[in-house]
């Protein structure tokens, strides 16, 4: 009952109402304007919130955030460029259905999927989360190691075409994290002798530099480039439709769950699973697959909506990040004085409720938004990026100082903006950076409990890894995905998939 | 823009850049505490710029064997003008911020940045940026509560003013 007061608390004051609407309404547009990403938005407005309570920043973000997810869509329909990697599948075959005039109509399906999707993914995201954390209160500091290791190892998955550069982006977040006093001895670290150094660097800074000034200064390579205008003509879907796609969607919002919920896998991956497995079981589509299929729209919206929901429980319950937007979140979690992991449904369980409260209004607004307003929308789309990127710039800027007050975070700020423009140009990705500098404070400091908790023995620490269960199975897992993004087990398995006796075994598997 | 097979112009420049900065940083770590123990401060900092030493320096190897170069020209693909400028006017901004305050400097960025992108238009560029500087301030001074620095603007006394006004004197 107390649970239930606490997830209505979004809904029923005003304020906080309005402003999970106002995030979610900003969330949409600036997921689906060219150039802008939720990644940019959260980080810019992190600053921003920062001197708010925590509930009316928590909604905020969480709008932006489930607006975003959706919003990145759009842009794949319209434009084929997928606002958020999560996206990539939606536009096989929603932008051929746009350029048959059928922009209206794949919106419409696409919005209503992605509130099914939503849904399903934030009702698993309640029912589990809090089984999932009363298992992790068992959790030793190794634990806490092994999984903040299985965080970092993200980078396989994050790191696109060069896995060494991705293992380069992480080491530097990581390092980044160590920089000021540490939290144990009090000993400086990399300060250089200044003082300003002695609180770290704020992973604001690097985090409006990296996602805000370096996109926006990437952006100007395609200034010249000229809005596309777009007629859209009825948006609702019908019922028949909706009826029509619905037992697919209930299926893809299950693989979505489950792989947001994955460390390592989000919902691009989820996307493209959802999209594979709708192309398996549609035995007799209407139009072929790629070429306008809407199960082929369905089936990857749907999972990456419900796998926000998915991602939310390794975050929330472990304080593990998925990938880049969750890296933020769980910044932005951090700045308001909570801390994810499993103390969080102890110490603050009316935390839990309420973000799951809030998720589930935002979803609401997501569908009302996503079907309305589509006029202001195409004007929106279509502002010119000679006034769009010097606007990112000076909000990046202004966040960066509200923080601290201090214009220290400023030159911060435009040091990593520039140093993640060259980055991104010459192919590192900057997903990884982020995602070290959120996970090394629970690296470091459980590397260091777990050793002083066997009197400084690490051969103590690694018999307890052996001799628990848990630990196992943890450092199992890490082993396990080491191994699959090395080179090795990528030829092993093109290897493995060329070989005619296992691609009988396969065929033979298929049919049966 | 950027194919793994192919050098881009200034590429094995950074790469060098980062490697150099990466020995750096294992020799400042090295400095916070030695090879003390494993829970000491600077085991965490060693670990990791050891491993960004060893993969930078991979990377520059690699990048040093790539034997064939792309077509980008570093003054028109990789840092064209554009970009430094609006690098410098960035760099001004954050520079200007503080003692010329929020508005005015926020005022001069926008416009002159607007102007330089679209080559021309000044009574465009202003009125743009007029109406998207007092949208910014009325979300984010007002609404959000950001403090930014007033500098030459007397903004607290102008905005007791106007809360007077409202206020009706009270």
């Amino acid at each position: 009952m107390e649970a239930l007061g606490y997830f209505l608390t979004p809904w029923l004051d005003l304020k906080l109402l309005l402003l999970v609407a106002a995030g979610t309404c900003s969330g949409v547009y600036i997921g689906a304007i060219p150039g802008l990403s939720v990644t940019m938005a959260v980080s810019i407005l992190i600053g921003f919130t920062f001197t708010w309570d925590v509930y009316p920043a928590l909604c905020l973000m969480v709008g932006i955030f489930m607006g975003g997810v959706y919003g990145g869509s759009r842009t794949a329909i319209l434009l084929n460029i997928p606002g958020a990697p999560s996206a990539i599948a939606t536009a096989l075959d929603g932008y051929p259905l746009a350029q048959k005039g059928l922009a209206g109509e794949a919106i419409g399906i696409s919005t209503v999927m992605s509130f099914v999707g939503g849904l399903i993914g934030i009702a698993v995201l309640a029912l589990a989360a809090p089984m999932v954390s009363d298992f992790a209160l068992t959790f030793q500091p190794r634990d806490f190691m092994l999984l903040a290791i299985l965080g970092i190892l993200l980078v396989g998955s994050l790191s696109g075409e060069s896995l060494i550069k991705g293992i380069f982006c992480g080491a530097m977040g990581l390092l980044i994290g160590t920089v000021g006093m540490d939290p144990l001895t009090a000993e400086e670290r990399f300060t250089f002798g200044f003082t300003q150094l002695w609180g770290g660097i704020s992973f604001i800074a690097v985090m409006i530099g990296m996602f805000g000034l370096s996109e926006a200064l990437s952006q100007l390579h395609h200034i010249d480039k000229t809005a596309i205008k777009q007629e859209i003509s009825r948006v609702v879907p019908s019922w028949a439709s909706v009826r029509k796609y619905l037992p697919l969607s209930l299926q893809t919002s299950s693989i979505g769950v489950i792989i947001g919920a994955l460390p390592g896998t989000g919902g691009d991956i989820a996307a493209l699973m959802a999209y594979d497995h709708a192309k398996r079981i549609t035995k007799n589509p209407e139009v072929p697959f790629g070429e306008g299929a809407k199960e082929g729209l369905v089936a990857p919206e749907t999972a990456n909506n419900s796998a926000v929901g998915g991602a939310f429980i390794p975050m929330l319950t472990l304080g593990i990040p998925g990938d880049a937007v969750t890296a933020i979140m769980i910044g932005a979690l951090y700045i308001h004085g909570l801390n994810p992991g499993p103390m969080l449904m102890v110490d603050q369980p009316q935390m839990f409720w309420f973000i799951t409260g809030a998720l589930v209004l935002a979803n609401i607004f997501m569908l009302i938004f996503g079907l309305t307003g589509i006029r202001i929308f195409t004007k929106i789309v279509e502002m010119p990026r000679t006034i769009l990127i010097p606007l990112i710039l000076l909000l990046s800027i202004v966040g960066a100082y509200a923080v601290n007050n201090s214009i220290t975070d400023v030159y911060w700020m435009l040091g990593f903006g520039v140093l993640g423009y060259f980055m991104k140009i010459y192919g590192y990705q900057l997903g990884p950076v982020i995602l070290g500098v959120i996970l090394s404070r629970l690296l470091d400091e459980n590397w260091r409990r777990a050793i002083i908790s066997e009197q400084g023995s690490p051969a103590g620490m690694f018999r307890g890894i052996l001799t628990s269960p848990l630990s196992l199975v943890l450092l199992s897992a890490v082993i396990l995905i080491f191994v699959s993004n090395t080179p090795l087990w990528k030829r092993w398995r093109s290897r493995a998939k060329s070989d005619p006796a296992t691609q009988e075994v396969t065929s033979m598997d298929d049919k049966g | 823009m950027h194919d793994k097979r192919k050098r881009s112009s200034g590429e094995l420049a950074f790469n060098a850049g980062l490697f150099i900065v990466s020995l750096i940083l294992l020799w400042q770590a090295y400095a916070i505490s030695g090879f003390e123990a494993l829970s000491s401060p600077g085991a965490l900092p060693m670990a990791v710029a050891f491993t960004m030493v060893i993969s930078s320096g991979l990377i520059l190897l690699d990048n040093f064997r790539t034997p064939n170069r792309d077509s980008t020209r570093f003054m028109l693909d990789i840092l064209p003008p554009v970009v430094i400028v609006m690098m410098l006017m960035i760099a001004g901004y954050a520079v200007f911020l503080v003692p010329l305050g929020f508005l005015p400097t926020s005022m001069i960025f926008l416009s002159g940045s607007i102007i330089y992108l679209r080559s021309g238009g000044i009574g465009f560029a202003l009125t743009v940026s007029l109406v998207s500087l007092t949208c910014i301030y009325i979300i984010f001074r007002l609404i959000f509560t950001v403090l930014m620095p007033p500098g030459i603007v007397p903004e607290a006394e102008i905005l007791a003013a106007i809360s007077r006004i409202f206020g009706g004197g009270s």
